[in-house]
């Protein structure tokens, strides 16, 4: 019972974080003129949660939701390799260029291979995971090693990343008429495109099986094992761990190469899933969002599932409320940007409702005492 | 009723599982030293937070010079006159003692006529005039990273003055000085109240409520037992009231019998992170069955030895042997492997991850290996009986039992819970390092003790204390550290506390000395001062 109380209180901040957003978006939509609630309904239905007054051929309710299950996969990845770094005290804030490197790197190895599907697509998660954790591993050894702190290595490791995969693309890959790099073949896609199902024509995305994969061994990590212990140590108490015993040295390379991995995959699930080309000079703000993502998430797993589907609906369904509700699409990184503002109030809140469960149990504990100890 | 300065009446606070304050009552005359003697966790520094406005009451009220006040900030209580010294300095260690006083309230002046900027120079020289005032010998332009801990806590003084602080709280004013220092504080507070302060003293040390307080209110688990004039009350009634039960300041002990050398430290030399030699050629044996003390005034190279022997910080000379084994460079878990337990002097940092759960602080030496850990992946029952099993054998008291956060439990708590995580690993070697810092009466006793029975068992242990008071009950040998080198080691019963008071100030560089003693009997032991080093 009290282990279900402290998830029960650990969920009850986002929550409410999450209504007095949608609260003050409401407000925001309806100064714009337009219905809040009609606007909300559309992002539902743009992320195929809720049906749509009508379709285009081929397409119904459920091709929309694969279609957002397509878009939030890589987000999953993400908030996971924030979430892992961040248990053990780092700052992964270069997400978005490991996931760079391992898409580029899967690209050239396996999606320009002409591989077999079979063979290609676990070699495109093996490749991603590699390069990914290669370039935690680099922040990783370059902390321990030299002391350089993550933050500035990673961010300057996104510009290393995005200027050379930019001009490798350019120099070599470049597809002539989208001014991005070659379309890889169809085998080594993670996300099988246009698949006739039943009379409709879906893209499955098989990466997600992936991510909900990695959400259970993250939280085994961090739950039941003695690397995740040690991790949590160094996270808290970088001097009581080593005091401990623990190798400081190797818990931070190990946490920026498993992050870095779960980089990787969020990077292949992106580049060679959702879309099947890299745009050069670009560095995705999904790295980045996993940030907030995560935090929303509270750092754990289970939690990431649902901060990452809940950011992303808005984000997938914006484009349907700008067509039916008439709502700018602009409007809904509004919101999200609320939804991250208000949970970053937690420790208000926290303080908030301690104190409320305070003076209850204060009040409690008085009349107990009226009845004489 | 006008005589009392400050009346906290019928005062009660609770924390999640647990009742600070119940139904607490005082009173303090102006111009008096008032004591608030009590154990860890009886609710004395609780207690005057809610007179320094850190905290309300839950019920009870809180009157000042007469007036019912409800204080809201220490901001509010310090408008009121009321300043505070709290046990852990509250000082920005970059800037100077000048700008950590007047910080906040600053002297200003107009540059160009219009532009203003903190006036340094009359900040100084405000301070110095302060200082000469109250006897606080501090220069202002010192910076806090530079001067030494008795003349930080001059500066939280100063700092408390500068603020017209009427009445003064302070929370265990002694506990991190040396001998020498704590007789010049006593000095210095005596100083305060000639001058008409109002002093109220936290602290569990009944010496110097008897050298210095007129009253004394003792607490016991959060409840008022009694309030007493010091000067017709006995320390050993004192002492009983506090612990609630029948107390011995004599530590219970019989002669050693030392055996084979456990651990070997030869000629050890050790450099600190800003490569200045802080340990010189310092060599040692421990034997099973013996304490050698390590005595020394703080920061003369005795903890580093202790992180040397462990491993925290790297060996550049010498070595070190345990068992015959030399560990001189093991990593740290092999050394808690071969045998040694290590209660470290700094709590917070390295004794205990702060924001873990008791019980996986309990399991912090065991964790990787069966039955807590296999392949890879933990037992959570076996942390789980772990600790249920150390916190009724070592009477650990938290809000939550195994699941506390350890950060949420009380110093002594904490101490206790490190205390029972060291001595079941059972070690050979047992280092513990002022393992009674801020602990009263009855946990001193109960870890005095245990120390002597695990000497008993036949363990060897390593004793480093600034309290001569322990070292001379505990200690079989004694060995005093100056500088980072052994000036003298002997059988305790050879040596007298004057004795080692004298190598502990390094009598034998007098002419280096920076401490300057106040206390008397300095010159009793002189004559040995050539004693040989065995």
């Amino acid at each position: 019972m009290k282990k279900g109380n402290r998830t029960w209180n650990a969920i009850k901040i986002p929550l409410f974080a999450i209504l007095c957003s949608l609260v003050a978006g409401g407000v925001i939509i309806a100064v714009t003129g337009s219905n809040p609630f009609r606007a909300y309904y559309a992002l539902l239905q743009g992320s195929g949660l809720a049906p749509k007054a009508s379709y285009a051929n081929y397409k119904n309710i459920l091709t929309d939701f694969f279609s957002y299950v397509n878009y939030f996969t890589p987000m999953i990845f993400a908030a996971l390799a924030v979430a892992v770094a961040l248990r053990a005290g780092l700052f992964n804030i270069g997400v978005s260029g490991q996931m760079l490197a391992a898409g580029f790197t899967a690209t050239i190895l396996v999606g320009y291979s002409g591989l077999g599907s079979v063979l290609a697509k676990p070699l495109v998660l093996l490749v991603g995971m590699i390069a990914g954790g290669a370039a935690g591993a680099l922040i990783g050894f370059l902390k321990f090693k030299f002391n350089i702190n993550e933050v500035v290595s990673s961010i300057m490791l996104n510009y290393i990343f995005q200027y050379v995969v930019s001009f490798l693309i350019n120099t070599f890959y470049v597809d002539p008429v989208s001014r991005q790099s070659a379309e890889v073949s169809a085998a080594s896609r993670l996300t099988l495109m246009d698949t006739p199902v039943g009379g409709l024509k879906m893209d499955i995305p098989l990466g997600v099986i992936f991510a909900a994969l990695a959400v259970v061994l993250v939280w085994f990590l961090f739950e039941k094992t003695r690397l995740g212990y040690e991790l949590k140590a160094v996270g808290c108490s970088r001097s009581a761990a080593r005091y401990a015993g623990i190798r400081v040295g190797k818990c931070m390379v190990l946490s920026m190469t498993i992050s870095g991995m779960l980089a990787g995959l969020a990077g292949v699930s992106y580049y060679l899933g959702y879309v099947g080309s890299i745009q050069p000079k670009v560095l995705l703000s999904t790295g980045f969002d996993a940030i907030a993502v995560s935090l929303l998430g509270n750092n754990n797993p289970f939690g990431i599932i649902f901060s990452t589907m809940l950011i992303s609906l808005i984000g997938k369904g914006s484009t349907y409320m700008k067509s039916t509700a008439g709502v700018d699409s602009e409007i809904a990184s509004v919101i999200t940007g609320i939804i991250l503002l208000f949970s970053a109030c937690n420790v208000y809140m926290k303080w908030k409702l301690e104190r409320r469960r305070q003076e209850k149990l204060n009040a409690k504990d008085a009349q107990n005492g009226q009845g004489g100890v | 009723m006008a005589d009392y300065i400050v009346e906290m009446k019928h005062i009660t606070k609770r924390f999640p599982g647990i009742v600070a304050n119940d139904d607490v009552t005082i009173q303090v005359r102006k111009g008096e030293i008032y004591a608030l003697l009590g154990e860890n966790g009886a609710g004395k520094s609780t207690l005057m937070s809610m007179l320094f406005g850190m905290y309300e009451p839950d019920e009870g009220e809180i009157f000042i010079r007469g007036e019912k006040v409800r204080l809201e900030s220490p901001n509010h209580a310090t408008r009121l006159n009321i300043g505070m010294v709290h046990q852990h300095f509250k000082l920005i260690s970059n800037y100077t003692i000048a700008e950590n006083i007047v910080m906040g309230m600053e002297p200003v002046k107009k540059l160009l006529g219009c532009i203003p900027v903190v006036d340094r120079k009359k900040a100084n020289s405000d301070i110095a005039a302060l200082s000469e005032k109250y006897g606080l010998a501090v220069n202002p332009e010192d910076v806090i990273a530079n001067v030494n801990v008795s003349t930080q806590q001059r500066v939280e003084i100063l700092k408390m003055l500068y603020r017209e602080a009427e009445i003064l709280i302070f929370d265990e004013p002694t506990a991190v000085l040396t001998p020498q220092e704590i007789h010049f504080l006593l000095e210095i507070i005596k100083g305060l109240r000639d001058k008409g302060k109002t002093i109220i003293l936290i602290t569990h040390k009944l010496e110097e409520i008897k050298q210095i307080a007129d009253r004394c209110a003792i607490l016991n688990r959060g409840r008022l037992i009694d309030v007493m004039d010091v000067a017709s009350t006995s320390t050993k009634t004192m002492a009983n009231l506090m612990v609630g039960r029948e107390v011995s300041f004599e530590t219970d002990k019989k002669p050693a019998v030392p055996g084979d050398v456990v651990l070997e430290v030869k000629n050890l030399d050790v450099y600190n992170r800003q490569d200045f030699q802080v340990v010189k050629n310092v060599s040692f044996q421990v034997h099973k069955g013996e304490i050698l003390a390590i005595a020394g005034v703080a920061g003369n190279g005795q903890v580093e030895i202790a992180d040397a022997i462990t491993g925290l910080i790297p060996i550049r000379g010498g070595s070190v042997i345990l068992n015959g084994t030399d560990i001189t460079h093991m990593p740290i878990r092999q050394r808690t492997l071969q045998g040694i337990s290590y209660i470290p002097e700094d709590r917070h940092n390295y004794g205990l991850v702060m924001d873990f759960t008791l019980s996986e602080n309990l399991a912090l030496k065991d964790y990787f290996r069966e039955p807590f850990c296999r392949n890879g992946v933990l037992d959570h029952q076996t942390f789980e009986e772990n600790s249920s099993r150390l916190i009724e054998e070592y009477d650990i008291r938290s809000g939550q039992g195994s699941s506390t956060v350890v950060r949420s439990m009380s110093g002594g708590n904490q101490q206790k819970a490190i205390i029972a995580r060291e001595v079941q690993l059972d070690s050979e070697l047992m280092i513990f390092v002022q393992p009674t810092r801020g602990l009263d009466i009855g946990a001193i006793e109960n870890i005095h003790k245990q120390m002597i029975a695990q000497r008993d068992k036949g363990k060897a242990i390593l004793l480093i204390s600034l309290e001569l008071d322990e070292i001379m009950n505990c200690a079989d040998t004694i060995g005093v550290i100056y500088n980072g080198e052994i000036q003298k080691i002997a059988a305790a019963d050879t040596l007298t506390t004057e004795q080692v008071g004298e190598f502990m100030m390094g009598v034998r560089h007098a002419d280096k000395t920076e401490h300057t003693y106040v206390g008397e009997g300095m010159n009793a032991g002189a004559a040995d001062k050539e004693g040989k080093e065995t």
